[in-house]
C-alpha cells in the first residue's frame, strides 16, 4: 500500500505547513502603530549642547501597514532634524524594519542591543512586537518607547518600556461608552483578528458594553483572511454596530465593501489599528485614535511644526505625531544627561526618562510618566469617516 | 431566512471555489503530463494578480479608467494570462526540463525552490506594500452593480468570476477532448515514450501544457484581485496550497476532478465560516483532504491505481 501512505504523508506535510505559516504569522499588522511623540514645543533657544548618540527606531516600514510605518519614520526623522538644529546636538536614527511581525522584531532588537552607539529605541509599533522584544531590551537596560502599542500589560511586564499613548484598558470603555450612549447600540458584533492586541481590546470592550446593557456577540478571523463574505452573511439583522479591533486597515476596508455588497447597512466601529485614511475609507464608520488630529489643535507653535513637516514630507494621519513625541522624549533625556556633564549611556538615559516632565508636546498635552511607564492623562479620540474618505473628530 | 442564508453562503463558496478550481487545474494538468507537483504554481498565480493590477494602474486605475470597463477587464485578463503563461514556460524550461530524467524528488525540490525564488523576486520588484484593485470604484457594489433577490445579494463582480471560470473550464475541456493538441496531451500523459514514437514531440506538448495551466492561474489571480481586492507577494502560498489540495481531493491528474475539488474547498470554507466559525475554516478544509485520502486515496474522480500481477 505504498501510494496512499505517500499521499497521506504529503497531506500531513501540507497541513503542518499551513499551521506553521499561520503561527509564524504573516507580516504586517499594523498595530495602531504610531510612535509616541515626545514633547514637541520645540524652541528652547538655549545654548548648543554637545551631545552625540544614536537612537534606534523600529517600525513597519514595509509591508501591510507600511503607510503607517513610513509616517512614523518621517516624523521621527523630522524630530531628530529639528532637535539637532535647535539644540546643536548630534543625534542619529538607526532604522529597523519589522513589518509589524514579532519574529522580525526579535531579530532587530538584538542587533540594536549589540550596536553600542544606540542608547534608546523608539518603537516597536505593535503590542505583540513589544511582547517579543521586551525581555531583550529590559535585560540590556535599554529604554524603549512606543507611540502606538496600546495593550494594557506591556508597561507592567517590561521594566524599560514607556509609551506616550493610552492603553486598551482605556480604549475599551471609551469606545463602549460612545457606542452605547451616542450611537444607542443594543446589539454589538465584535470580531477580533486573533492578535493579542485585538483579543485584549475585544475583551475590554465586551466587558464595558455588557456593563452598559448591550448584548455582545463575538467572532474571530485571522489576519491573513482574504474573504469575509461568509462572515458578513452571518451578521444578524438586528446588529447595531460591528466593532473591529483590527490591526490591518485594508482588511477592514474589504470587510466594509463586502458588507455593502450584501446590502447590510450596519456601521463599523474600528479601533486605533484602523486609523489609516489611505486604507480604511468606509463612509459612515467610526475609528478611535489615541492621538488627536494635531492639525486641529489651537497652538501656533504646533501648527508651525505641522506646516514645516508637510512642506518636507507631505500629508500625515495620527500615527506620526506620537512617534515625534516619543523621539523627543528620548532626545530630551539624553540631552539632560549630557548637560549634567555625563556620557549618554543606556542606563543614564533610562534613569533620565523616568524623570521626564515636559510641559507641552506636539500632542497638545504635557508628558510625564507613571511609575510603570504609562503616560499621565492620555485619552482616546473618536473620528468618523466622511463621504470623501476624510476623518472628522466627533468626540 | 435560513434558505436565503444558505444560498448566500453558496454564492460565496462558488466564487471562492472558482478561483481555487482554476489554480487546481494547473496543478492537475502538469501532474498529469509530468507526474510533477509544480509547487511554484501558486506564485505564478500571484504574478498574474500583479500583472492585472499593473495593467489596471497603467490604464488609469480603478477610480478613473481611461477606457470603458468591459474592454479594460478583457485586457487585464489577457495580459495576466499571457504573462503568467510565459512565466510558466520559462520555469519549465530552466527549472524542470534539465531534471526530466533525474529521480522524481529532484524536480519537486526544484519546484519548492522556484516558489521561494519567485516570492522573493516579487518582494524585491514590487515591495511588501499591499496593492488593492479597489474594485468597487470600477464595478459598483451598490444596487446598480448588484442583483438583489430578496435578502440574497450577488455582485456583478462575483457573477463575472463564476461565469468566466465556467467559460474557461468549458474551453479547456473542449481543448483536451476535441483538438489535436488535446489528444497529444492525453497521449503524452498516458505514455510519453509511446507518444514520441508516434511522432508527437513531447517537449512541445509539455510547454503547451505549462502555458495553458499557468495562464489559467494568471486568470485566477486577476479574479481574486477583482473580488477580494488585495494583492501581495505572499498570496500565492496559501492559494497554491489550497489549489493543490483541491487537485488532490478531486483526483490529481484529472481535469474534472480539479474543478470538483476546487468547488468542494470553496464551499467548505464558506459553509464552515457561516455555520460554525471562521476559525475552523482551514481545519475543516484540510480535514476533508485527509479523510478523502484515507477513504479514496486517488481522489474523488481519480481512477484507481491498477496493480500489476
Amino acid at each position: 500500500m505504498k501510494t496512499p501512505r505517500f499521499w497521506l504523508l504529503l497531506a500531513l506535510v501540507a497541513v503542518l505547513a499551513v499551521g506553521a505559516a499561520a503561527c509564524g504569522g504573516d507580516d504586517d499588522e499594523d498595530d495602531g502603530a504610531a510612535a509616541p511623540e515626545t514633547t514637541g514645543g520645540g524652541d528652547t533657544g538655549g545654548e548648543a549642547v554637545d551631545c552625540t548618540a544614536s537612537i534606534g527606531i523600529m517600525g513597519p516600514f514595509t509591508g501591510d501597514v507600511a503607510a503607517i510605518g513610513q509616517e512614523q519614520l518621517n516624523w521621527a526623522k523630522f524630530a531628530v532634524d529639528t532637535f539637532n538644529e535647535e539644540r546643536g546636538t548630534s543625534f542619529e536614527l538607526v532604522e529597523g524594519d519589522t513589518q509589524l511581525d514579532p519574529a522580525q522584531a526579535s531579530v532587530v532588537a538584538p542587533q540594536f542591543v549589540d550596536n553600542d552607539a544606540i542608547v534608546a529605541v523608539v518603537g516597536p509599533a505593535g503590542s505583540q512586537e513589544v511582547d517579543a522584544v521586551g525581555g531583550i531590551y529590559s535585560d540590556a537596560s535599554m529604554a524603549f518607547i512606543s507611540g502606538s502599542a496600546t495593550a494594557t500589560n506591556l508597561t507592567e511586564d517590561y521594566e524599560t518600556f514607556y509609551r506616550v499613548v493610552p492603553t486598551d484598558a482605556d480604549q475599551g470603555p471609551t469606545v463602549a461608552t460612545y457606542m452605547v450612549e451616542e450611537l444607542g447600540a443594543q446589539n454589538v458584533f465584535i470580531i477580533d483578528d486573533q492578535s493579542s492586541y485585538s483579543t485584549g481590546l475585544a475583551d475590554s470592550a465586551t466587558a464595558a458594553l455588557e456593563d452598559g446593557g448591550a448584548t455582545v456577540s463575538r467572532e474571530s478571523v485571522s489576519q491573513d483572511q482574504t474573504d469575509f463574505s461568509s462572515l458578513v452573511s452571518a451578521v444578524a439583522d438586528d446588529t447595531d454596530v460591528i466593532f473591529l479591533p483590527w490591526q490591518v486597515a485594508a482588511n477592514a476596508q474589504l470587510f466594509g465593501n463586502q458588507l455593502a455588497e450584501q446590502g447590510k447597512d450596519v456601521p463599523i466601529f474600528g479601533s486605533d489599528g484602523l486609523f489609516s485614511p489611505d486604507d480604511f475609507k468606509v463612509a459612515g464608520s467610526y475609528v478611535s485614535s489615541f492621538a488627536p488630529d494635531i492639525t486641529g489643535l489651537d497652538d501656533p507653535a504646533i501648527q508651525d511644526m505641522v506646516a514645516a513637516f508637510e512642506d518636507e514630507y507631505g500629508d500625515f494621519g495620527t500615527f506620526g505625531p506620537p512617534t515625534f513625541a516619543a523621539t523627543t522624549v528620548v532626545m530630551e533625556a539624553a540631552t539632560a544627561v549630557c548637560e549634567g556633564g555625563e556620557e549618554p549611556t543606556r542606563e543614564a538615559v533610562l534613569e533620565q526618562m523616568d524623570q521626564t516632565d515636559l510641559p507641552d508636546s506636539i500632542l497638545g498635552q504635557p508628558i510625564s510618566f507613571t511609575e510603570n511607564g504609562d503616560i499621565n492623562d492620555a485619552t482616546f479620540f473618536i473620528f468618523q469617516v466622511q463621504d470623501d474618505g476624510s476623518y472628522q473628530l466627533v468626540e | 431566512m435560513d434558505v436565503d442564508f444558505f444560498v448566500q453562503q453558496l454564492v460565496n463558496g462558488l466564487t471562492l471555489g472558482s478561483v481555487y478550481a482554476l489554480i487546481a487545474l494547473g496543478y492537475s494538468m502538469v501532474y498529469g503530463i509530468l507526474k510533477l507537483l509544480n509547487f511554484a504554481h501558486g506564485e505564478v498565480y500571484m504574478f498574474g494578480a500583479f500583472i492585472g493590477y499593473f495593467v489596471l494602474s497603467a490604464l488609469g486605475g480603478a477610480s478613473s479608467p481611461s477606457i470603458p470597463v468591459a474592454p479594460l477587464l478583457v485586457i487585464m485578463f489577457l495580459a495576466a494570462m499571457l504573462g503568467a503563461g510565459l512565466l510558466g514556460v520559462v520555469i519549465e524550461r530552466y527549472a524542470y526540463r534539465p531534471l526530466r530524467n533525474a529521480p522524481r524528488i529532484a524536480p519537486l525540490i526544484s519546484a519548492i525552490g522556484v516558489s521561494f525564488f519567485l516570492q522573493a523576486s516579487a518582494l524585491l520588484l514590487f515591495t511588501a506594500q499591499f496593492r488593492t484593485y479597489d474594485t468597487p470604484q470600477l464595478i459598483p457594489i451598490d444596487t446598480t452593480g448588484r442583483i438583489d433577490a430578496g435578502p440574497l445579494h450577488i455582485s456583478l463582480t462575483r457573477i463575472l468570476v463564476i461565469v468566466s471560470t465556467i467559460g474557461l473550464m468549458i474551453a479547456l475541456t473542449l481543448l483536451v477532448s476535441r483538438t489535436r493538441l488535446g489528444k497529444a496531451m492525453r497521449a503524452v500523459s498516458y505514455d510519453r515514450e509511446a507518444a514520441a514514437m508516434m511522432g508527437i514531440d513531447p517537449d512541445k506538448v509539455i510547454v503547451a501544457t505549462f502555458f495553458i495551466g499557468s495562464a489559467l492561474a494568471g486568470a485566477a489571480g486577476v479574479m481574486f484581485g477583482l473580488v477580494f481586492e488585495r494583492v501581495f507577494h505572499l498570496m500565492g502560498f496559501t492559494a497554491g496550497l489550497k489549489g493543490f489540495t483541491a487537485a488532490v481531493i478531486g483526483g490529481i491528474g484529472n481535469i474534472p476532478g480539479a474543478m470538483l475539488g476546487g468547488l468542494i474547498i470553496g464551499l467548505a470554507e464558506s459553509f464552515s465560516t457561516g455555520y460554525i466559525s471562521s476559525t475552523f475554516q482551514n481545519l475543516i478544509v484540510f480535514g476533508i483532504l485527509i479523510v478523502i485520502l484515507l477513504v479514496r486515496p486517488t481522489g474523488l474522480l481519480g481512477s484507481p491505481v491498477l496493480k500489476k500481477v
